[in-house]
């Protein structure tokens, strides 16, 4: 299915926390300063309601998106208050991709766990936890898994300062 | 060595006992498999037949620290792995050598600017004898390091007193 | 008679008091394809419980994806999977040629895919020679180098290195391949065919290592699914899902309608389907089927511009795109998200390693500790991936 056949059939299940969706467009030749979007199409769903969701989408017989691809954060900016989280999914009986994003006050970063659903979640929602400071509730193990288990800081939040030195050894 | 070691004033017998010692000593040195990123896969290569590190000895790799005189430091050096390193080298038994293999273990490598958690280069955490340069460096560089080092270990005096300096 | 010693033995094996050890496999060993930490409880010889530790490679490749410069940014692809770094350089550039909506000229999709299976074929190879190393079997290793050897040095012919390569570019490739170049690809592919029989039959086939790798660590295809696993280890799990037939990129669609290769799945010949013997089948009959991709593009390859026209400081028009590409490992995914400046917002490398290293955890339970190794080497990681 493509993304708009995708996007009805989500609509017709009333697919729990779907927001929107947003296309890639051409640039508008009256205002100039849109120089339109490119790339892939994807659907903005509510954090809160990610987990059930995927449940959805994993379910569905006209959907079947069996296997959790990516899970993963953006900061968008120093100046955006909110972070967004991406989700990938794939449907091996389809063939066919679907694109997620969820937007996260990065004040209060939190939001429900999706290993329930997809055990594939589990490793990716430590990593996305310790370098954006998401906080994934319900989670089995939300230790760090790639970063030091004493590190400061989220590393990929566009406001992080490089630290100066580690146990004795010097960073700069 | 223990009780002999350094304990000889600098004479024809003594210098080639050095020498004796030395060019055993530099005929088999054998490495530690220390193989951290890609500049492994070169050291992999190294140690297979078409560059045969085995002609210089030291194609006897050890899993173990405490049976190894080489660690070839093959890789990018993080600060997890620092301390982990520092440990091995405190295993290995003396006389014991470091070559700071590639451009990340000399000096942090391409993740110098933006590499938050790499150290910039091995040798903040272990003393160094030998730099490799290269990214990677080519299995003919890493046996060139290895010539060097050769090199320096035909230098040390064993039983001889060190030579004072001015 | 025999009943009685056998009580007794029973009582005393519960009289005596027994505790879990743990036992810490790596950083630094031998046998954990990098470095990587694996926390074992083990009962004797049986691992009750397995935790594997990892950050011990973390480069920060995607911190430093969002302050270097979009062609900056190549060689650092290279250095993720540096088993396969053609195949990343790949990835990263359709990513970004997606975002640019640009068309690549044809002569430039023929020595991609030539490279990119080429370096399919020196991955695989490490795989199965390592697996055998990591197995007791120091022989094919040897073998498998004399190869691979041969295929670094063609790579080093038409780029300059032999390892990490950024020959595959954003809008193309490098240069041209010198002359003489196909003509001995085509050397290369014909002696390969013969030696890639010794490897069966060296390695494979032995009994040993039937016996050591048949029937352990089995993935079910639903814990694959369940996992979002990908490549070989769902391929030896008996799912027929290969990026390159059912998501084609490049000429793969071309390839395949022309029918020059096939999908080879496990098939559970020597042991229970998805074990390890069937995962490193996988990967050991996908070398011949990388050598018939690389035939038909030598034969219909054909002259002209390598290169599409791309500025030195390329600024990425604005927007998002994801693009998954079959890495020898599994899915290596690539996002990234551009804002219409030099510099990317967000480069995030979806590594098929760290997703397939996870179902390590739920394998090795319950196995020897001699079998723990055995799983680790089938799912055929390559730590740089891992930890990024």
């Amino acid at each position: 299915m493509d993304f708009r056949g995708i996007l009805d059939r989500l609509k017709a299940r009333q697919a729990p926390g779907l927001v929107g969706s947003d296309e890639p467009r051409a640039a508008d030749p009256a205002d100039k300063k849109d120089k339109g979007r490119a790339g892939d199409p994807f659907l903005w769903v509510e954090a809160q309601a990610l987990p059930r969701f995927l449940e959805l989408c994993r379910d569905d017989e006209r959907l079947r998106f069996e296997c959790l691809i990516d899970l993963t954060a953006t900061d968008p900016s120093k100046d955006d208050p909110n972070l967004h989280v991406v989700v990938q999914l794939l449907s091996l009986a389809f063939r066919h991709r679907l694109m997620v994003k969820c937007t996260l006050p990065k004040a209060a970063a939190s939001m429900p766990s999706s290993v329930p659903v997809h055990r594939a979640a589990q490793w990716h929602e430590r990593e996305c936890g310790e370098m954006f400071g998401i906080t994934f509730t319900g989670h089995p193990d939300p230790r760090h898994i790639l970063l030091p288990e004493d590190w400061i800081g989220t590393p990929l939040r566009k406001d992080y300062v490089f630290p100066d030195e580690y146990h004795g050894i010097s960073c700069k | 060595m223990g009780l002999l070691e350094q304990q000889f004033e600098e004479n024809v017998l003594t210098t080639k006992v050095d020498w004796l010692i030395n060019w055993c000593r530099l005929q088999s040195v054998w490495p530690m498999t220390f193989g951290l990123a890609c500049c492994a896969i070169e050291m992999m290569a190294v140690g297979c037949a078409h560059h045969d590190i085995d002609r210089f000895g030291a194609g006897a790799f050890r899993a173990s620290p405490r049976q190894a005189d080489l660690m070839i430091v093959a890789g990018t050096v993080n600060f997890k792995m620092a301390e982990r390193i520092k440990r091995l080298y405190d295993q290995m038994p003396s006389p014991k050598y470091v070559i700071a293999m590639g451009a990340c273990a000399t000096g942090g490598g391409p993740y110098y600017k933006y590499g938050y958690t790499v150290v910039k280069g091995v040798d903040r955490v272990v003393p160094v004898d030998v730099y490799v340069a290269g990214c990677p460096p080519r299995p003919e560089a890493l046996l060139e390091g290895l010539m060097k080092l050769q090199e320096k270990i035909q230098q040390s005096s064993v039983i001889r007193r060190p030579a004072r300096t001015a | 008679m025999a009943e009685s010693t056998a009580t007794t033995e029973r009582e005393f094996m519960l009289d005596v008091r027994t505790q879990d050890m743990e036992v810490n496999m790596g950083p630094q060993h031998p046998a954990t394809h990098g470095v990587m930490r694996i926390l074992m409880r083990a009962d004797g010889e049986i691992c009750t419980g397995a935790q594997p530790h990892l950050g011990y490679l973390h480069r920060c490749a995607e911190k430093i994806g969002e302050n270097v410069e979009w062609l900056q940014y190549l060689p650092y692809t290279d250095r993720y999977d540096y088993l396969a770094a053609m195949n990343n350089n790949l990835g990263y550039s359709l990513a970004v040629e997606k975002l640019m909506g640009i068309e690549i000229p044809r002569r430039a999709l023929m020595i991609r895919t030539i490279c990119a299976e080429l370096n399919r074929i020196g991955s695989h190879l490490i795989a199965f020679g390592t697996y055998g190393l990591d197995i007791g079997a120091f022989t094919p290793f040897l073998y498998m180098f004399r190869e691979r050897e041969w295929m670094m040095a063609l790579f080093e012919k038409i780029c300059g290195a032999r390892l990490t390569y950024s020959y595959i570019r954003i809008g193309g490739v490098f240069n041209d391949a010198p002359p003489g170049w196909l003509s001995e690809v085509e050397r290369f592919c014909d002696v390969f065919e013969e030696k890639w029989q010794e490897y069966v039959d060296l390695l494979m086939v032995n009994h040993i290592f039937v016996q050591r790798t048949a029937n352990i660590g089995v993935i079910s295809p639903a814990m694959a699914l369940d996992f979002g696993l990908s490549g070989p280890m769902v391929r030896g799990s008996g799912i027929d899902w290969d990026l390159r037939r059912d998501m084609p990129y490049e000429l793969y669609a071309e390839i395949w309608k022309a029918g020059a290769f096939s999908i080879p799945l496990g098939k559970g010949e020597r042991g229970a389907l998805g074990d390890c013997w069937d995962r490193a089948y996988v990967r050991v009959m996908e070398m011949m089927e990388s050598i018939k991709i690389v035939r038909w593009c030598l034969d219909s390859i054909a002259p002209g511009p390598v290169i599409a026209d791309i500025p030195k400081t390329l600024r990425v028009p604005a927007g998002e795109a994801y693009v998954g590409i079959e890495n020898p490992r599994g899915e290596l995914g690539h996002y990234v998200v551009s804002d219409g400046g030099k510099v990317a917002v967000r480069c995030r490398v979806r590594g098929p390693s760290f997703t397939n290293l996870a179902v390590v955890e739920e394998l090795m339970p319950g196995t020897l500790i001699a079998d723990a190794v055995a799983i680790i080497g089938s799912t055929d990681i390559v730590v740089g991936e891992t930890d990024r």
